[in-house]
């Protein structure tokens, strides 16, 4: 009896240890089932395939999404491995954000993604029935053609608190501020001084100011394999240390908590306003006000103009993978996020706030057309229209200064900046400390 | 007629497949493809073809990753660093937890609650080092954050400080994780090491009219001596091996003082330039420095009595060979 009970553990134990170690290949053999994996850093893009799928029951793959976030950069050596890697779970669909989409555009990881035409999307014409923002097209082609489009628009915009600027010009209109805050940063600084009399700072970090700077420069940091200092990013560690030193920000860093109270005017010296395209307000802003009711907190207090200096901030491309074996589906997935400019289009829903029902979360979208139909009214802008700031903003930015190394790189150079105007380093100090860390994290050199 | 005999053996051989697979093809031949590439040119994403490294002239330049690195100023300052954190975290945690040790062991007075104790200051590292990491992080946060919040209160400082900038500072946040997560695993290996140890000799030395202090300089240390080389050299393979804490807590900042040697190694391979030979030279440089220390600290934590003796007992078995002859 005892033994009969040994043997039978034995046997369940090795049928346990065989199926762990062959259930991997199993699954492989299955019948072929129609499967699209998708890999992205969020879960926005699985959640729009999702909700087509519901739209369209005729569409009938199975999606498998894999979801690794961007922190600690953890999403792009995945990625890459899985690309490298092929076979049957490689990406069919991939996502890239602005920080490093060049990479799998125009970079090191260009040779996997498959071009919309090849994937059979009629590119030139609904390009131009979409009327899409020409950088988010510059960013996405390269030598072979048109690889990768956002469905966002996130060209920037001045984002203010109204009751600080009737308070320092007696105004909130954005017509009128806009002519205070800009063109150009000599006029940003006069403003930031007007309120700084008034006891309040223009922005809330350096960090704020940095994104509307890095973004506006003519060229990226490397050009023709060089360490290349923008004269308007090498501008930065002046305008940084001038902010510093008169007091025109809170020396918040983006993404601490003192940057997020500053939303909600949480600090005792009051922050005017942040840089930014429409998924700041949408996504950050209003859940850092304190509030989601007019009169709550910040909420409705803010208002959006023109910037002095016009740039974009971040955006998420959809690529497809070169050898992916449900090209059809893929090509009609990638059509109806990125080119849909239709009502039933991604796109249309996603301006509108009506992607998962009415009364969604509203956004600058890829597409003017969607955009000039669509009603961008917010309460939390007290009612303004955003898209009255944003179709023009995404005409400002340009996608001709990212480079592959950009995440790395502009850590290195805040790092370097903070300490400029921290004073624990002279201005030559940071510069020379900067090329030399690039150089020897990077193995770019500088001349 | 053949006599059959029943022989287990084979069984422990087959148990063991399993992982002998998986170390070899897990383990073994990443070490070894390390190795390798860390005398080639190997670099560039998706690369699979690679070269002996070779100088432009053509001749073969087989230590050519290894000079870059070795001249690569952030390099050495992120060995420097990982040595300083190891350090200034290790001493405090060997001193705690043997001050530990000889309470919860001693049986003069009981400890009450002595489990719930273990587990509390075990707690520690049972939290994943990420969550901790980030959480030193919002609680050093600048203007705002709890630390400055707290020290303003307590009229220690009058205006917020930026910790995150300062370079010891950050440092020594990064040692006082690692000796918070730790301390209490050490403690409970050394408390199992005591536990170890044949109570008959505290006994005797306790008739003997042995002071407790006596006891523990005397008896306890002197016998914890294998575990303490236990614990010293996978701490320290652990120490050089540090990436989480300072990568998450300030990403190697500010300005390089938390970079340690890992970071330094997955910077090369995955933050932008792809440079895999460069890396792999960097991860054999480093494996080399485990290998001196460890053998450095067995040769200093050797039991020279019991070699003393060894030598002794040869000597004289050679002796007796030589006197029979």
């Amino acid at each position: 009896m005892a033994k009969r009970v040994k043997t039978i553990a034995l046997v369940l134990l090795v049928a346990i240890l065989g199926v762990s170690l062959f259930a991997g290949g199993q699954s492989d053999k299955a019948p072929a089932k129609k499967v699209i994996n998708v890999w992205s850093f969020t879960d926005e893009v699985p959640n729009m395939i999702e909700r087509y799928k519901e739209l369209h029951p005729a569409f009938d793959y199975e999606v498998k999404t894999t979801i690794i976030a961007t922190t600690d950069g953890a999403y792009q050596p995945a990625l890459d491995q899985a690309l490298i890697g092929g076979g049957a779970d490689a990406p069919d669909i991939y996502t890239a954000e602005a920080a490093f989409v060049l990479k799998y555009t125009q970079g090191d990881a260009k040779q996997y993604a498959a071009t919309y035409k090849d994937l059979g999307i009629d590119v030139d014409r609904l390009v131009k029935e979409a009327d899409i923002a020409q950088y988010t097209i510059d960013i996405g082609t390269n030598e072979r053609g048109l690889v990768g489009l956002g469905y966002q628009a996130t060209g920037g915009a001045f984002i203010y608190r109204r009751s600080i600027a009737k308070d320092v010009w007696g105004t909130d209109d954005p017509q009128v501020i806009k002519t205070k805050v800009g063109p150009g940063l000599d006029k940003f600084f006069e403003a930031a001084e007007a309120l700084r009399r008034k006891g309040y700072a223009i922005v809330s970090g350096d960090g704020d100011l940095w994104h509307a700077v890095e973004n506006s420069s003519d060229k990226g940091w490397v050009v023709d394999g060089k360490l290349y200092l923008d004269p308007k990013r090498e501008a930065f560690i002046d305008q940084s240390k001038l902010m510093m030193d008169n007091g025109y920000h809170n020396d918040t860093e983006d993404w601490t908590d003192a940057w997020f109270a500053d939303m909600k005017g949480a600090n005792p010296k009051q922050a005017f306003g942040f840089f930014g395209p429409a998924w700041l307000i949408n996504y950050v802003m209003a859940g850092n006000s304190g509030g989601d009711k007019i009169g709550e907190g910040t909420y409705g207090d803010w208002a959006v103009c023109e910037p002095p200096i016009g740039f974009f901030w971040g955006g998420t491309w959809v690529l497809a993978n070169r050898d992916t074996k449900v090209k059809d589906a893929v090509a009609e997935l990638i059509e109806w996020i990125t080119l849909d400019s239709s009502n039933t289009g991604l796109q249309y829903y996603w301006a509108n706030g009506t992607l998962f029902g009415a009364g969604g979360t509203k956004d600058s979208v890829a597409s003017g057309t969607v955009m000039s139909k669509s009603d961008g009214s917010l309460d939390f802008l007290g009612g303004q229209d955003m898209f009255e700031a944003f179709v023009p903003a995404g005409a400002f930015a340009t996608g001709k200064n990212l480079t592959q190394y950009d995440e790395t790189i502009n850590s290195t150079w805040r790092g370097q900046v903070r300490e400029y105007t921290a004073g624990n380093k002279t201005r030559a100090q940071a510069i020379a400390d900067f090329k030399r860390q690039v150089f020897e994290s990077l193995d770019i050199p500088s001349n | 007629m053949r006599k059959k005999s029943v022989s287990y053996a084979k069984y422990g051989y087959i148990f063991s497949i399993p992982f002998v697979v998986t170390f070899l093809v897990f383990s073994l031949y990443p070490i070894i493809y390390t190795l390798v590439i860390g005398f080639t040119d190997l670099r560039g994403l998706g690369v699979k073809e690679f070269h002996i490294l070779r100088t432009a002239e053509g001749n073969l330049d087989l230590f050519g990753n290894f000079r870059t690195v070795l001249k690569n100023q952030t390099f050495t300052t992120s060995l420097k660093n990982t040595i300083i954190l190891w350090t200034a975290n290790f001493i405090p945690q060997i001193g705690m937890a043997l001050i530990l040790t000889a309470w919860f062991t001693n049986r003069n007075f009981k400890v009450k609650g002595q489990g719930a104790y273990k587990v509390l200051i075990y707690m520690p590292n049972i939290i994943t080092a990420a969550t901790i990491a980030i959480l030193f992080n919002s609680l050093f946060g600048y203007p705002k954050g709890p630390v400055n919040d707290f020290l303003i209160k307590l009229n220690i400082i009058d205006s917020p400080s930026n910790f995150t900038l300062q370079r010891w500072t950050a440092r020594g946040v990064v040692a006082f994780i690692q000796f918070w997560m730790w301390y209490g695993n050490t403690m409970i290996v050394l408390i199992a090491g005591v536990l170890g140890i044949n109570p008959h000799l505290f006994e005797a030395a306790e008739i003997d009219g042995a002071t407790p202090t006596q006891i523990f300089f005397r008896v306890t240390l002197p016998l914890l001596r294998t575990i303490l080389l236990y614990v010293l050299v996978t701490s320290m393979i652990g120490g050089l091996q540090m990436f989480d804490i300072p990568k998450l807590f300030l990403n190697g900042g500010p300005d390089q003082a938390t970079v340690t040697s890992s970071m330094f190694i997955h910077g090369q391979a995955f933050s932008g330039s792809y440079l895999y030979n460069r890396a792999s030279a960097a991860s054999i440089i480093v494996f080399g420095i485990i290998i001196v220390l460890s053998i450095f600290l067995f040769q200093v934590l050797k039991d020279k009595d019991e070699v003393a003796r060894r030598k002794y007992l040869k000597a004289q078995r050679k002796a007796a060979r030589q006197g029979a002859k």
